[in-house]
């Protein structure tokens, strides 16, 4: 019993802090991957990192209007974010703290995060971030239900709302395809691409305050207040992909704790993010940033498929 | 595997017709029109292949190379020619559309248990997704102003009404499939020319202008 809990605590402590040291090289691989398509050269793959260790040595400067608020914002938002990562598997076909808490727990904990976020960014009361808040939550109302939508097709298939058994349940051998399953993973992309402010939603690289969305929230913010969130981010990017792997194509994920599963699972998962990668930088490249007005309408879509992967699992 | 892969294109067609629905760019909508005749030519593979029905090679072929790259480059020029206001303005905005289009394809999969091939596995899926795009693709047809995206819709419609034969029939004759073909060419090809003359006369490719007077 005592060797169970030791187990599962050592598991998510490693996986956090794996999954925290490979999130700035998800992103670093995306804007190299970008820039090559765009025959620029790009930052060097390890700019997340540089950056990171930059931000962290400089001093913290805050607004002098800033409340408790604004320093606590970043603070639970990374808190969630590593949280969050507890409940997801990545290499092993059950999560880490799984009696902690399955799909809502999950979703709770991310928009606890970004809340937390939303609401320091207001308390500087500077326009920006006000603005970026408020854009932040009009597009994450729509985008939360489409998540759990998205994963409630895939809880249903295996009868429950723990990832590990959902995980679990995908890897029966034999298993049939569902088009509710193709339905649930275009919606849940398009939450990924909203969540992480990717190009057709947001520009992750724009330095124009009034096309921001998730960067107006953070322009206030400085030294390791500023890298606490860019990480938080770049995990949460990581974290969004592993959950969608984790759901419709969990071949090859360990299902026993031994060197040769473990060294699978590892291959196939850093193959399946890359994957990944590459589409999300396709997407970025090959699409132009959608009109503020025009964002709602593309999450309504991401929504509706959502929802009728849902309803068609019924008829 | 051919019936993941059957179901996994099946899927994509719908999903394909759901971003049709969604967005409002003239191109990206004749693109993923394209993407859909792919799919559904993947569909056709995977069929050959698992029932060994050698004559949907040539159908494959066939939509791939006239659905999925010859229609959609005709269409485009069309539209680069004419420099026609590339956006699509429906009768209905997107949220309301897409409420409508979550109905249909619910009503979509209900009916196609009706079917007495449709109750179980493949085929039920392969039934309600060519009946919800049906009706999607109807759907867009009388929702949508431009005559260009009404082509695209009725072509999306002509897809759904080939994966639904795909699904419950052990194949049509070639001589019936070239045939529809032949109609789909000549189809596009005249609306084309309609289109042309529709922008010709009222500066605009707006069919409901169509029903004003003109003096």
């Amino acid at each position: 019993m005592v060797h169970d809990v030791l187990l599962a605590l050592a598991g998510a402590l490693l996986q956090t802090i794996g999954l925290l040291a490979a999130a700035p090289l998800l992103r670093g691989a995306i804007k190299k991957m970008k820039a090559t398509m765009q025959l620029r050269k790009g930052p060097p793959l390890l700019q997340g990192y540089y950056d990171l260790a930059k931000l962290f040595r400089k001093e913290t400067v805050r607004s002098e209007t800033a409340s408790w608020v604004y320093v606590l914002g970043p603070r639970i938002y990374f808190g969630a974010a590593v949280a969050a990562t507890t409940l997801v598997p990545v290499l092993v076909a059950t999560s880490p703290l799984e009696g902690a808490g399955g799909i809502l727990g999950l979703v709770g904990i991310l928009a606890l995060g970004r809340f937390a976020l939303a609401i320091a960014a207001l308390d500087t009361g500077s326009p920006f971030g006000g603005m970026g808040s408020s854009r932040e939550m009009t597009i994450a109302a729509l985008a939360e239900p489409a998540l759990m939508l998205g994963l409630f097709t895939a809880a249903l298939a295996a009868g429950s709302l723990d990832l590990g058994a959902v995980v679990r349940g995908g890897l029966v051998p034999g298993a049939l395809f569902r088009p509710s399953d193709i339905l649930a993973l275009s919606g849940l992309f398009v939450v990924l691409i909203a969540e992480t402010g990717r190009i057709p939603v947001d520009n992750p690289a724009t330095h124009l305050e009034l096309t921001m969305i998730h960067e107006a929230m953070l322009l206030e913010y400085a030294g390791p207040d500023l890298a606490l969130v860019e990480w938080a981010s770049a995990l949460k990017e990581l974290l969004y992909i592993t959950l969608l792997i984790d759901l419709f194509i969990p071949l090859g994920i360990a299902t026993a704790i031994a060197a040769t599963p473990l060294a699978v699972a590892v291959a196939a998962w850093v193959a399946k993010v890359f994957v990944f990668a590459v589409v999300i930088t396709l997407v970025e490249t090959t699409n132009a940033k959608l009109r503020l007005f025009r964002v709602p309408e593309l999450v309504a879509v991401s929504l509706g498929l959502g929802f009728i992967a849902l309803a068609i699992r019924f008829l | 595997m051919t019936p993941n892969v059957v179901i996994l294109c099946a899927a994509g067609m719908l999903v394909s017709a759901y971003l049709m629905v969604g967005q409002k760019s003239l191109f990206t909508t004749i693109r993923l029109y394209g993407l859909q005749s792919l799919l559904l030519a993947t569909v056709a593979v995977a069929m050959a292949i698992s029932d060994a029905r050698p004559h949907l090679f040539v159908m494959a072929t066939m939509t791939t190379l006239l659905k999925g790259v010859a229609i959609p480059l005709f269409l485009m020029r069309v539209v680069d020619r004419i420099g026609i206001h590339r956006e699509i303005e429906p009768f209905l905005n997107v949220p309301a559309s897409l409420l409508a289009c979550l109905g249909l394809t619910v009503v979509g999969y209900r009916v196609s248990t009706g079917f007495p091939e449709g109750t179980v596995g493949v085929t039920h899926h392969v039934l309600g997704i060519g009946l919800s795009t049906l009706m999607i693709g109807l759907f867009l047809m009388v929702t949508r102003k431009k005559a260009i995206s009404q082509v695209l819709a009725l072509l999306t419609v002509e897809n759904a009404i080939f994966l639904i034969a795909l699904g419950i029939t052990s194949g049509m004759p070639l001589v019936v499939e070239l045939g529809i073909f032949f109609d789909v060419i000549l189809a596009v090809l005249v609306l084309g020319i309609l289109v042309r003359r529709i922008v010709d006369r009222f500066e605009s490719m707006d069919v409901s202008r169509l029903s004003k007077l003109k003096g």
